[in-house]
């Protein structure tokens, strides 16, 4: 066990913990955020996708030591009032059936929004391929970032 | 407790709530009961209620669906307020006890699949929501002193239409509920509708959108411990020997739990289990199917086919068989067509959480098979049925897998074990290995040719595993499951002479429900076929499918995708277009795919796609569900596959069992005809049924070949 101090959700945190612990098993049975979700364990469908120092990881193959010193933010830190362009536009265009998958792809979006303000529809397959949706849908998914997008664009960027 | 007889099957029960307030439930009649039949029916009134309206004016539906994505707890509770005239934002939902009242009338057996959660119950819904609404009326007229038919109901109050008196439903509810149910409630004309017929935002999504939504996986109880388990590699296998001493010292290592098929390893955290199971020291004795595999497998269905014993199941006019055919029409076709095993493959991997203690046997997950799940617990831990309670999560993804309990066992004999309650939690390993597949099917359509190229006879052959097995055992019997011949029995295209040959393959390979069951592999089969017949003849495949059809609302799903899609204008060069339709799960649905193909990498340039499924109670949740099963669908087409060697399954993650891919999905378009019939048809299945054969069509559009064996990416085709 060791002691790792990171930010998650803008709070500061220590933790007690095996480095070599995924990040993904970190958040969900040692701090009970159960938003990021457990689907492969190897990086291949994005379930588990947060943001570390602003970027879209994997976190069921991120030892949680690779966290140490930084800043983590999961579903529960996008909004918890789904005041997000992400969340807004995902409610407008009722993205998700089971929803499991939808934090990750949420996650992955919010990132690819952040980079690129105001993606082509190539920019999103480039950065939503990796993350699998077996209720299938990518349609409503594609739709709701371009229209996240230009919710950003209205109230100036993100909250 | 008052009750009205509304259905050979059931009585409608109304009864004062306790704390005050109305419940409204209904009950089998004695002999449906079955299982249950020493039970009670005064007994259990307030248990089995599908309404309850509280003093506080909140309505609140019970619901014996599961919600696994196709919107169940948006549209059940509107069917329901919209009879009651709620307040749909003081409408709540509630996951129902197993009980025999909450079973699906249909089938009269308690189960969230077969894309029946909303035509399954809408009768039942609007019936009790009417009656609901004629006793609440009744109730407030007579303290009124005026007449019942001078008042209605909206926005949660009776009002009283010459005075505009008006009392919420709450300060009526107790009143109402000492009336006796009216036999014959009368539901709202469709054209009175407030809420049903157009998109309502679904009420579970907020909890979708910031990580509060509780899934299996995401389910605790205090004093929880984990398990995670490695069942036998091979089908059919069992642990020969273990070694707790291998990993019982390692961090949170609290058990070594031997389970009918494998070993669970029991933790304090998930990841301690699962880690230590890694160190397990197991053998496993690979037992009677040693030696499965794609080889054996398709060596069995090719004898099945080629000399197998058939039971015929279908014979319309002279029922020719195929073989009889030759020389007996003007030309005679017969071709072969493969279907693929498949896995489920739910993101959210199979889990379950159980509390087995003196008294009975808890569990909480995300489980589509209510009543099989609670009877083969009782028998399993010797219980009596309502000592066992299942309790529902949401399901991340359901697509059948969770009907059935294999999961759910594991759960509750390790929990008796340690006497804990225990979360089993599956690897994706696990998850993909230990699948219950989609049966690979093999088949062969004949077909008699008139002079003109049209069938008058067509044979169909087909070999396929059991689907329902395991999940609905009465229906299959030694050589047949219905379930197989979904699509063949009951075909809308007019050709006079038609037979049905059946051979049901015993195999190695479990094989279960999965989303379209029969009608996938053979509408695959069957619309690929009738492709090839129209190309024969030199005609158009849409004009060639319309001559073939009478129905209309056939006709108007086909005519209006050719419009959508412009199936009548000139594709461009080197595009093809691939046209199928049928009605599956009692809706009508047709594709037309547009793709060209450039050095086998096919470019999907557009789906169109348009269903009737009589009346889309929430039109935005069924597009969204068809939009979903034409993604699904380009997986079978092109990627999905399932193969064995040595026993096992091949395939462990999504690297070896492919699904598709935003990159892969072009614009979709989706258009409901509503034909407002009374018959109404499920979206959740449908979608793929048409899509994937859509594709192959298309694909011989474009190149001139003929795929007649699935997923094409054995051809060295892919999606690029």
């Amino acid at each position: 066990m060791k002691q790792i101090s990171l930010t998650i959700n803008g709070k500061a945190l220590v933790i007690e913990a095996e480095p070599e612990k995924p990040l993904l098993w970190v958040l969900r049975e040692d701090l009970g955020l159960t938003g990021a979700k457990y689907g492969c364990g190897m990086a291949l469908c994005g379930c588990c996708v947060v943001h570390l120092n602003g970027d879209a990881i994997r976190s069921c193959v991120t030892p949680v030591a690779r966290a140490e010193g930084k800043t983590v933010i999961t579903i529960e830190g996008l909004s918890r009032d789904l005041s997000h362009p992400v969340q807004q536009a995902w409610q407008e265009i009722q993205v998700p059936q089971c929803g499991y998958c939808q934090p990750g792809q949420m996650m992955s979006a919010a990132c690819l929004l952040e980079q690129k303000s105001s993606p082509t529809d190539d920019d999103i397959d480039d950065a939503m391929s990796g993350n699998l949706c077996r209720c299938g849908t990518y349609p409503r998914i594609r739709r709701a970032i371009h229209r996240a997008a230009e919710i950003a664009a209205t109230q100036g960027g993100r909250k | 407790m008052n009750d009205a007889i509304i259905s050979r099957r059931f009585f409608l029960t109304a009864a004062v709530a306790a704390g005050g307030g109305m419940l409204i439930g209904s009950t089998l009649r004695p002999e449906m009961l079955g299982a249950f039949a020493t039970r009670s029916r005064v007994s259990d009134v307030p248990l089995n209620a599908w309404i309850r309206i509280s003093p506080d004016d909140v309505v609140t539906l019970i619901s014996s669906q599961s919600e696994m994505g196709q919107g169940v707890m948006t549209t059940l509770p509107a069917v329901l307020a919209e009879e009651l005239g709620a307040d749909w934002s003081r409408v709540k939902i509630e996951f129902s006890p197993t009980m025999p009242a909450y079973r699906n009338p249909r089938i009269n057996w308690q189960f969230t699949g077969n894309s029946e959660s909303t035509t399954g119950f809408f009768e039942l819904l609007r019936t009790m929501g009417a009656s609901a609404r004629e006793m609440l009326i009744a109730a407030a007229a007579s303290r009124w002193g005026v007449k019942a038919d001078e008042c209605f109901t909206e926005n949660g109050k009776v009002i009283h239409k010459p005075s505009g008196r008006s009392s919420t439903f709450g300060e009526v509810a107790e009143d109402a509920a000492k009336i006796v149910p009216p036999a014959q409630p009368k539901p709202k004309p469709e054209s009175e509708w407030k809420l049903l017929g157009k998109p309502l935002r679904r009420v579970e999504l907020p909890a979708k959108l910031n990580g509060s939504a509780v899934f299996g996986l995401d389910f605790s109880v205090p004093g929880m411990v984990h398990a995670a388990v490695k069942q036998s590699p091979a089908h059919g296998g069992a642990v020969a020997s273990f070694d707790k001493s291998s990993v019982i010292n390692l961090p949170g290592v609290i058990d070594v739990v031997p389970i009918p098929n494998g070993i669970a390893v029991v933790a304090k955290q998930y990841w301690q289990a699962r880690q230590a199971l890694q160190s397990l020291k197991v053998t496993f004795d690979d037992g009677p199917n040693a030696n499965l595999s794609t080889e054996s497998l398709n060596a069995q269905y090719r004898a099945a086919l080629d000399g197998g014993a058939w039971k015929t199941v279908k014979t319309e006019g002279r029922a020719v068989s195929g073989e009889e055919m030759t020389g007996k029409f003007a030309a005679v076709v017969s071709q072969e067509y493969e279907s693929q095993f498949l896995a489920h493959a739910t993101m959210e991997p199979m889990n379950c959480t159980a509390h087995v203690t003196e008294d009975g046997c808890a569990v909480w997950g995300p489980l589509q098979g209510n009543e099989l799940t609670q009877l083969t617990l009782a028998a399993t831990l010797k219980l009596p049925p309502e000592k066992v309670t299942i309790n529902r999560t949401l399901l991340g993804g359901g697509f059948g897998r969770r009907l059935l309990t294999d999961f759910v066992v594991q759960a509750a004999l390790v929990s008796r074990a340690v006497g804990k309650p225990v979360k089993v939690v599956w690897s994706r390993e696990e998850d993909m290995q230990h699948d219950v597949y989609r049966p690979a099917t093999l088949q062969r359509v004949t077909a008699g040719l008139d002079k003109a190229g049209r069938p008058t006879a067509m044979a169909h052959k087909v070999v396929s595993p059991s689907i329902l097995q395991y999940v609905f055992a009465p229906a299959v019997t030694e050589d047949n499951d219905p379930s197989c011949l979904e699509g063949l029995m009951e075909t809308h295209y007019e050709i006079p002479d038609q037979r049905v040959d059946f051979h049901l393959l015993k195999t190695g390979a479990p094989t279960s429900v999965l989303r379209t069951t029969g009608y996938g592999p053979n509408i695959f089969a069957v619309e690929s076929f009738i492709d090839e017949l129209a190309h024969r003849a030199k005609a158009d495949p849409y004009q060639f499918r319309r001559g073939l059809l009478k129905d209309e609302r056939a006709l108007k799903a086909l005519d209006t995708v050719a419009e959508k899609s412009g199936w009548k204008k000139r594709a461009p060069k080197g595009v093809g277009r691939g046209i199928a339709y049928t009605e599956a799960f009692r809706t009508h649905i047709a594709h037309v795919v547009e793709l060209s193909v450039a050095n086998n990498l096919v470019k999907i340039h557009r789906i169109t796609c348009v269903i009737d499924c009589g009346v889309a109670l929430d039109p935005e949740i069924c597009k969204n569900s068809i939009e979903g099963g034409t993604v699904w669908g380009l997986g079978v087409a092109f990627k999905s596959n399932i193969t064995f060697k040595n026993g096992r399954t091949v395939e462990s993650n999504f690297n070896g069992y492919e699904i598709a891919h935003m990159f892969e999905t072009p614009p979709i378009e989706v258009y409901i005809v509503n034909s407002n019939t009374k018959g109404m048809g499920g979206t959740g299945e449908v979608g793929p049924v048409t899509l994937v054969p859509a594709v192959a069509n298309a694909i011989f559009a474009a190149t001139g070949k003929r795929y007649r064996s699935l997923p094409l990416s054995k051809h060295g085709l892919r999606i690029g």
